[in-house]
């Protein structure tokens, strides 16, 4: 996935981009000149948008922008104002970062915005079963699992970062985002729950401990 | 303006009459003017005497019982040269041209403090947004390096930012939010996301309940109003923080409620004061006494009331309420 990061601020840009790269994705920078036609000819899957640019002003961009092109975009700001918000969203921002972001929930934004464009109605799978997020289930040859709703933000973010680790801090920030305060305890019980309803679905072992790093879904 | 108060301010001119008349009188009489006469000039002097002094007394008190109940019906006494009529006589005509005067260059003084004051806020504004530069660069190195030491500094020192922002913003005249329909629940997981390694630390767990309900406010400012009880809760020693939302007819109360130090009964009426630590303050430390205060003036702009409700050593109670669609009155 390629993410055009537009941002004036060099450290902040370079930080964002090796964030980016860690993360998995493929981050380019724009250069400060001539930034409408960078937009447009980048052929990223999202953008980064700063809101205060030398000499020009993200929120104009954008409002151009969106009049010829639908590529998500995510507005990064240091001004918290509501007016700001209201303004980006209404010119088509998908959505609206203040920094200093929480780079886990940065992340979390990235990969929400992302899933939202991509989705073309097909189900989601995991091997050979199906996922269904609106029944809240896991169904494999006519064996459905219900998975509750700690159960299934732990699934999905797995599963969109299927073979890759991650980190029970993300998804802590995943479930904390979903309005489910739970502690340390409540996330090991939630997973061991998962892994035993995983095991009835034939999958005994899908997820892996990597100690002190997280879990990776296989 | 009372007759008798008149009469006596201008005693020393009746005086200086009484003894020019009599020295007229001791005139008229050594020069043998008959006593018919005598009384004559006496009556018409005295009657012309009164007529003056009656038309002087009710120009004068037409003008100053005006003054009067127009500064006792102002409720801001220093729109009073707006409402100055001027007067025919030339002492009043004075006092209007002097007063007015003094009005003009006192608008010319406050128009430049407000001046200087929105310059000041606006400085402060985009310190505000340069200083968030280098914090969220540093955020991010932490993060890139998974280096986790320095991440609560940082959030601290955003926090003393976001003070500073919002201290300015509170006491401007300029209108900078925007009211709306807010969920509280997103406002809420958003603050106990952006506190979850702290809460989780120290093992502070989080109930809600019914705040999936819309009030009319400011998202930021909520954001941030929400924050500082956060702050506080974690501060005070809390286990358990407890939010709820209540929805009347006419109003919506949010309850933030937890289970820390609480406030002794003598510091509660002034907690909301400026700079008022009071005894949590000494004992804890690390009190400023703005946080509160700074609370209390975000919500009185944007038309919420604030209170508070506390037992000390069971519970700290801070319910916020919230109007309900009819047209917020900011103060």
């Amino acid at each position: 996935m390629k993410i055009l990061i537009i941002e004036d601020d060099s450290a902040l840009r370079s930080e964002l981009s090796v964030l980016l790269k860690n993360a998995g994705y493929d981050p380019v920078c724009a250069e400060m000149t001539d930034i409408p036609a960078q937009m447009l000819s980048s052929g990223a899957d999202l953008i980064l948008l700063d809101i205060n640019l030398p000499g020009t002003n993200g929120e104009t961009l954008l409002q151009d922008f969106r009049k010829r092109s639908t590529t998500p975009v995510i507005m990064l700001t240091s001004r918290t104002s509501e007016l700001d918000e209201v303004l980006s969203m209404s010119y088509g921002a998908d959505d609206f970062v203040t920094k200093p972001y929480n780079p886990t929930i940065l992340l979390l934004r990235i990969s929400a915005v992302l899933k939202r464009s991509a989705k073309t109605g097909t189900a989601q799978t995991y091997h050979d079963a199906e996922v269904s997020t609106v029944r809240g289930s896991l169904t494999r040859g006519g064996n459905e699992q219900i998975l509750t709703k700690n159960e299934m933000i732990i699934f999905q973010l797995l599963l969109d970062r299927i073979g890759e680790i991650v980190t029970r801090d993300e998804l802590m920030t995943a479930l904390w985002d979903n309005d489910e305060f739970v502690n340390d305890n409540a996330l090991s019980v939630n997973i061991s729950r998962l892994r035993a309803k995983l095991g009835e679905l034939g999958f005994p072992d899908a997820i892996v401990t990597r100690k002190k790093q997280g879990y990776v879904l296989i | 303006m009372r007759p008798a108060a008149f009469l006596r301010d201008r005693l020393p001119r009746y005086l200086i009459l009484a003894v020019a008349s009599a020295l007229v009188l001791i005139f008229l009489f050594t020069f043998h003017v008959p006593a018919e006469c005598v009384v004559i000039v006496s009556v018409l002097a005295l009657i012309g005497a009164v007529i003056t002094e009656l038309w002087e007394f009710f120009r004068r008190r037409s003008f100053y019982d005006k003054l009067s109940s127009d500064l006792e019906q102002l409720d801001r006494k220093y729109l009073l040269p707006e409402m100055l009529e001027e007067p025919e006589f030339l002492d009043g005509r004075i006092l209007c041209t002097a007063v007015q005067e003094a009005d003009k260059s006192m608008h010319e003084q406050i128009s430049a403090a407000h001046r200087e004051n929105s310059d000041f806020r606006e400085y402060i504004e985009m310190w505000v947004h340069e200083i968030k530069l280098p914090v969220a660069g540093l955020q991010l190195m932490c993060h890139n390096d998974g280096n986790t030491r320095y991440a609560e500094q940082l959030r601290r020192i955003d926090e003393y930012i976001e003070n500073v922002l919002f201290y300015a913003r509170s006491g401007s005249a300029e209108k900078d939010y925007i009211i709306k329909p807010v969920t509280l629940k997103r406002v809420f997981s958003d603050i106990a996301v952006r506190n979850r390694e702290e809460l989780q630390e120290r093992c502070i767990s989080l109930r809600t309940e019914g705040l999936d309900t819309d009030v009319l406010t400011d998202a930021k400012w909520l954001l941030f109003i929400l924050g500082q009880l956060m702050n506080n809760s974690i501060k005070y020693e809390a286990d358990e923080i407890a939010v709820t939302a209540e929805v009347l007819p006419d109003r919506t109360v949010l309850h933030f409620r937890d289970n820390g130090i609480g406030i002794p009964a003598a510091d509660l009426p002034n907690i909301f004061e400026k700079s008022f630590t009071g005894e949590n303050g000494r004992t804890h430390g690390g009190a400023t006494g703005m946080g509160l205060f700074i609370v209390k003036k975000l919500c009185g702009r944007l038309g919420h009331a604030v209170s508070a409700a506390s037992v000390q050593g069971e519970y700290t109670d801070i319910s916020v309420t919230f109007g309900k669609n009819e047209l917020y009155k900011p103060e």
